[in-house]
């Protein structure tokens, strides 16, 4: 089962993929990256002339022993990423 | 060091509504990223592979063509496995998780159902032809623009006679394979690659990751089903962009193309990935697809190269113009040697043409026919003549144009009328050994019978040897508005109204127009929510959208032709080659240009006309070519129908000139020309015909050559002559030199060849620079004499015609529309020229203009009218036209409505502008209608009451006697304005009074002059003027300014009025969008019988009127004495040529835009036919915004 959650996190990045990230006051390293995708944003529903896209990823990461499954996005307008789903 | 990526599957702008980048864009990019091969493969057809080809070549990366097709739903397997063939229902629930945001798109159309599965076909080294006739025949299996293959017509092109492969087939994340894997059904995917593999040799899976969602996951999929079956895979990147930034414009393309709003649903990429990729992103990419396993990824990449180096094609062997010393033309096959045939028919040709004895016509005919057969070119020419002799059997009228009326042969073989030796022609300018490329004859023929020419070609030929060339219609403002409006979902009208607020311009000027355009600046639509509508609009500039036939080109080609380009059906379902004019010759192909010439077909019609009227068969082409009293008319510049010299700068242009013979006319012809206007050929040629100036020649030798023109340089042979007399370097070099004159870099080079050259022979320092600056002003322009003189003829003939069979001109020219002016004009002119009117009769009227004779019989010129015909009744189809002339002559209105069957709006049209009025003795505007008189009124109810009586599909079900009663006068006559207005509606032309006639009041109590009494002006004099908008057009100009040229009528004759841009400011709004236009201007005397206006301020005359009737004179006379509020003028930089000469960017261009009428006093209602030329550079806002 997953949850949603779309809580604003704060991600490191190495070689282009998440490798850590703070959420919920807690640190998660990233073991394995399973998916990665790109969406490019519905530009025509705003008012932007290029609203940049949205990267997904769906990575392993465990903050203690237990690794868990995560979905980030970052947005390349805002420069914000997202934690959008975990699975328990 | 590994060899470079080769991208395999790329679609260029040549995938209509698809593609963003052009051919050699592609090309160069590559190059840039140090790639050594590119493949083409657009969708649908190989639109762009000999543009790919000749890029590939110039940027020396090994060309390798494919196409993209769609698989037909319906094909040959039982058990439908190779469409897409999906239970649909199986696709849309387990694709994603939730609907959370825009992370999880479906099917972003490569598996959707709506959707064909594709495949993607490229030809091996030696694939060519079998890649062409694929091509073909998936078009001729689909229907019109939507080709489909089944596996099984893909396998029947993929192997030779031998066997040996001859096409691979790439099978990709679109094919119903890779939409099986997407869908986990790997069953079905492995039993569709079995099935592929069973019938094509060369087969490979594609594999593909724009990183959407699960791309990487369904292209490992792809590559485990196929290694399992021993199938070889390539990457790609599905390429449809040059950059990532053309993204949204693809988007457009996507909801343009499946007419849908934009919407994620509808768009064919999620992401902006499917661009041009270099070899280490593409690296990358193989290693994600192969989830990091480098040694995999090496083996895609190696197998990318095995592919590539298998499908390279050679450059020269498809575009064999790319080896212009012995390139392999295409010729048609000859029933015998053509040689031998060709040389015989001149010989005959010399005796018909009486020229055996000439020696000049011998010794040319010889150098002709020399060049000729050195370019083995004879069979061309004898297959050409046997087509005009053809279309001249059928009884149509055919005339060379272009160059080709330089060249002897064509005159003797009877491809042409023209002798070039009786106006010093030369055969260089057509052909010569040193041009490369080949010979383009064109002839025209009557428009209306066109196509007739078209298919007797065909039937001669044979389909498998003759194919239509296309053309590709563009993207340019309007067109751009449209599809992007409706992308972003804009409902209709109001894309409606803003497209067609703007004139003929390129999609990239939109903007700027906007800004520069004072007509368009106060228009509203520079609202800041339409930006992203005009941003995109521009991005889709110059894009193909369409493929049409062209006009009048014709591949002649032989047996093999099927094997050099691949052929569709044009809408007409004519056999149409997928290239263009400048592909079909780099590749070999000639091509005959059959051109429609509506003129043509005026005089056929106006000559079945004198004969049916007359009883007098006339041959035009006989009629003596001096006739005095056609130039007398011509310098009075009563040009009005004639062919080329009827715009009012070309009446201008006549009345000054005079032209006295068939050269005066050539001279016209080639002087009415933005070039000779700009490198002032003009004024000196006039001074010095009409004696105001001696003749002056840069040097003696030069006199013979210059000596036609007085010393001025007006066409591209007298360039030949002189570079040829100062460098003696032959005429065929000197061809090659004046071509080069059309860029900066071209007369920099030519000059340093010239320069020392006629120093050499002896020509001082300062003539050579006095010839030097004569040549280097013609720059690229200046006329080419061959096409002047071809062009003179129809133009006497059409102006000995109109002075001749006034009558009967007229009625070919109303009837072909084969100028400027719509029908209200030519009938104008008709009146002035002393021929009735008719107004239209059911039992008198035709299908077309008919002649009729009103008086006693006399030399052509008194007593003849025009009989409006039934076709120009608004909404008339062409089999109720047909019953309506076979039925004739009608007793009733009763018998009409029975016999005729006429819709009933038709018949209520017909009625009100007079059709029944001699049948039933109307006469509505005559002595006042009195109570208890029939009138149109009571007529139409009539024809209500016949339309309830009369059930659809039965006959005669009702008493005629019941229908018949009419009680008279039971609604009042239509007043006169009524009917006009009516006739403006329904005909497009006032017929029985001058719309003008309806302001004379008003005219006369402003103090208006005439266009009758313009001449007795005084120079400078600032006066009022009135009319009905005839005309308006903004030619280039030497200036750079956009000029609007207006022509008003006032029923006395033509006013030409100049607006420049210092007035267009508050004027140009309403110049556009008014019909009747009340003007002040300043009178200019241009010449003996010549005076145009500089117009200061104009007005909608209807608007005066109002003002008139409801506020009176002084309220009309305070408006015309305003001074008008100072506003910017026309911005946008002109377009600087290399000569000097600026244009200004909104100058003509392209088809006229549709125009809006205005209405008469006191009546709802406006005119919706085309009422006035507009030429399309200009336009104007509708004034609903």
């Amino acid at each position: 089962m997953s949850r949603l959650y779309g809580d604003p996190i704060e991600v490191w990045v190495r070689d282009g993929h998440p490798a850590q990230f703070v959420w919920r006051d807690r640190l998660y390293t990233v073991r394995e990256i399973q998916d990665h995708w790109v969406v490019a944003r519905e530009w025509w529903k705003t008012s932007d002339a290029d609203p940049g896209e949205r990267r997904f990823w769906r990575v392993g990461a465990a903050a203690g022993k237990e690794v868990g499954t995560y979905e980030l996005r970052f947005d390349t307008a805002s420069g914000g990423w997202l934690l959008l789903r975990a699975w328990d | 060091m590994t060899r470079p990526f080769t991208h395999l599957h790329v679609a260029s702008a040549f995938s209509l509504r698809y593609g963003t980048a052009f051919p050699a864009a592609l090309v160069r990019r590559a190059a840039e990223h140090g790639m050594d091969t590119l493949a083409l493969t657009d969708r649908d057809g190989l639109y762009g592979a000999i543009k790919h080809v000749i890029a590939c070549h110039e940027q020396g990366i090994r060309p390798v063509v494919g196409v993209d097709l769609a698989l037909d739903k319906g094909s040959s397997t039982p058990d439908d496995l190779f469409g897409d063939g999906l239970p649909s229902g199986r696709r849309a629930a387990p694709r994603h998780h939730t609907g959370h945001g825009t992370g999880h798109r479906t099917g972003h159309g490569r598996g959707t159902a709506a959707e064909p599965a594709r495949v993607v076909v490229l030809a091996r080294s030696h694939g060519w032809a079998a890649l062409c006739r694929l091509v073909t025949a998936a078009h001729h299996a689909g229907e019109r623009g939507e080709p489909r293959v089944t596996p099984g017509m893909v396998a029947e092109h993929a192997t030779g006679p031998d066997g040996e492969p001859l096409l691979t087939v790439l099978l990709g994340p679109r094919s119903g394979f890779g939409r099986a894997a997407a869908e986990r059904r790997d069953d079905q995917a492995r039993a569709l690659l079995a099935a592929w593999r069973a019938v094509v040799p060369d087969l490979v899976v594609e594999v593909c990751d724009l990183y959407g969602y699960r791309d990487a996951n369904t292209a490992a999929r792809m590559i485990g089903l196929a290694e399992s079956m021993g199938v070889p895979v390539v990457p790609t990147n599905a390429v449809r962009y040059l950059d990532a930034a053309d993204h949204q414009v693809g988007n457009v393309l996507d909801a343009a193309r499946k007419l849908v709003p934009l919407d994620g649903r509808h768009l064919d990429d999620a992401t902006a990935h499917a661009y041009l990729k270099d070899g280490a992103e593409m690296a990358r990419v193989a290693a994600r697809i192969c989830g990091g396993d480098l040694d995999r990824a090496g083996r895609l990449l190696a197998e990318t190269r095995r592919v590539a180096d298998q499908c390279a094609l050679d450059p020269v062997e498809i575009v064999p113009l790319l080896e212009p010393e012995h390139p392999r033309l295409h010729l048609p096959e000859a029933g015998e040697d053509p040689v031998p045939l060709l040389r015989r028919r001149c010989e005959e040709g010399l005796a018909r043409r009486g020229l055996e004895r000439s020696a000049e016509a011998r010794d040319r005919l010889a150098a002709e026919l020399g060049v000729i057969e050195k370019k083995r070119l004879s069979g061309y020419f004898t297959s050409v003549a046997g087509i005009t002799d053809m279309i001249r059997a059928m009884g149509v009228r055919c005339a060379i144009r272009g160059s080709g009326a330089g060249s002897l042969v064509n005159y003797l073989i009877g491809i042409g009328e023209v002798n070039p030796l009786e106006h010093g022609l030369l055969m260089e300018r057509f052909l010569s050994e040193g041009r490369k490329g080949l010979p383009d004859i064109d002839v025209d023929v009557e428009s209306a019978r066109r196509l007739d020419c078209y298919r007797a070609i065909l039937d001669r030929f044979g389909e498998d040897r003759v194919a239509c060339v296309s053309m590709m219609e563009t993207y340019r403002a309007r067109s751009a508005i449209r599809d992007v409006g409706a992308a972003m979902g804009l409902p209709p009208h109001e894309i409606d109204v803003i497209a067609k607020a703007f004139p003929q311009v390129r999609a990239r000027q939109i903007r700027a127009a906007l800004s520069d355009l004072p007509e368009l600046r106060d228009s509203g639509l520079n609202d800041r929510s339409l930006q992203t509508v005009f941003r995109l609009a521009e991005r889709l500039d110059g894009l193909p959208r369409h493929i049409a036939l062209h006009p009048c080109g014709v591949l002649i080609g032989n047996s093999t032709l099927r094997d050099r380009t691949p052929v569709e059906r044009s809408l007409l379902e004519f056999p149409m080659s997928q290239f263009d004019k400048d592909d079909v010759e780099e590749a070999g192909l000639l091509k005959l240009d059959v051109l429609g010439v509506r003129m043509q077909s005026a005089l056929a019609y106006a000559l079945q006309e004198i004969e049916r009227v007359e009883n007098r068969k006339i041959d035009l082409d006989a009629v003596p070519r001096d006739d005095r009293e056609t130039y007398d008319m011509i310098r009075l510049s009563r040009t009005i129908g004639c062919f080329q010299i009827e715009s009012p700068g070309q009446r201008e242009l006549v009345a000054k000139l005079e032209p006295r013979t068939m050269h005066d006319l050539i001279v016209d012809i080639s002087l009415f020309r933005p070039g000779p206007v700009n490198s002032d050929m003009v004024t000196p040629y006039l001074e010095t015909r009409h004696g105001f100036r001696e003749p002056r020649y840069p040097h003696e030798s030069l006199r013979d050559a210059l000596r036609e023109t007085n010393g001025v340089v007006v066409f591209h042979e007298q360039v030949m002559k002189v570079i040829d007399i100062m460098t003696g370097s032959g005429l065929s070099e000197a061809d090659r030199a004046r071509r080069a004159l059309g860029t900066p870099e071209g007369r920099a080079a030519v000059r340093a060849w010239f320069v020392p050259l006629a120093t050499e022979n002896g020509y001082a320092p300062d003539v050579v620079e006095r010839a030097w600056k004569v040549l280097d002003a013609f720059g690229g322009f200046g006329f080419c004499k061959a096409h002047a003189a071809a062009f003179a003829l129809p133009t006497y003939q059409s102006a000995w015609l109109k002075r001749h069979h006034t009558a009967a001109f007229l009625a070919g020219v109303l009837t072909h529309d084969p100028g400027m002016y719509p029908s209200r004009v030519i009938l104008d002119e008709a009146r002035r020229c002393g021929v009735g009117v008719l107004p239209l009769d059911v039992n008198r009227s035709g299908k077309t203009w008919l002649v009729e004779r009103t008086g006693p019989a006399g030399d052509g010129l008194g007593g003849y009218g025009l009989r409006v015909p039934l076709s120009a009744v608004r909404g008339v189809s062409e089999a109720e036209v047909d019953r309506m002339v076979a039925g004739r002559p009608y007793t009733s209105l009763a018998d009409f409505w029975e016999r005729a069957r006429p819709s009933r709006p038709v018949a209520e049209r017909i009625v009100e502008v007079g059709g029944l009025d001699a049948l039933h003795g109307l006469r509505p505007g005559e002595p006042r209608w009195r109570p208890g008189r029939l009138t149109r009124r009571d007529l139409i109810a009539q024809v209500g009451a016949l339309d309830r009586g009369s059930p659809a599909g039965a006959a005669g079900q009702l008493p005629m006697a019941f229908t018949e009663r009419v009680t008279p006068g039971e609604l009042p006559e239509m007043s006169e304005a009524e009917a006009v207005e009516a006739e403006l509606e329904i005909l497009g032309m006032d017929v029985s009074r001058h719309v003008m006639d309806f302001y004379q009041d008003l005219l006369d109590a402003l103090g208006v002059t005439r266009a009758r009494d313009l001449l007795g002006q005084r120079n400078g004099a600032e006066i009022l003027v009135a009319g009905v908008k005839v005309a308006t057009q903004t030619p280039a100009v030497r200036s750079g300014q956009r000029v609007i040229f207006t022509t008003l009528d006032d029923s006395t004759g033509p006013i030409d009025l100049t607006f420049f841009e210092s007035v267009q400011a508050h004027t140009a709004a309403t110049v556009f969008g008014s019909w009747l236009l009340a003007a002040r201007g300043v009178v200019r005397r241009t010449g003996g019988r010549a005076v145009s206006l500089r117009a200061v301020h104009c007005w909608n005359l209807a608007d005066l009127d109002r003002v008139w009737r409801a506020e009176g004179l002084d309220a009309v006379r305070a408006v015309i004495v305003e001074t008008p509020a100072p506003g910017a003028g026309v911005g946008g930089r002109p377009i600087e040529y290399g000569n000097g000469f600026r244009v200004s960017p909104y100058s003509d261009n392209g088809a006229p835009p549709a125009a809006r009428g205005e209405r008469l006093p006191g009546l709802s209602g406006e005119p919706q036919r085309r009422l006035w030329h507009a030429s399309s550079g200009s336009s104007g806002p509708s004034p609903d915004r």
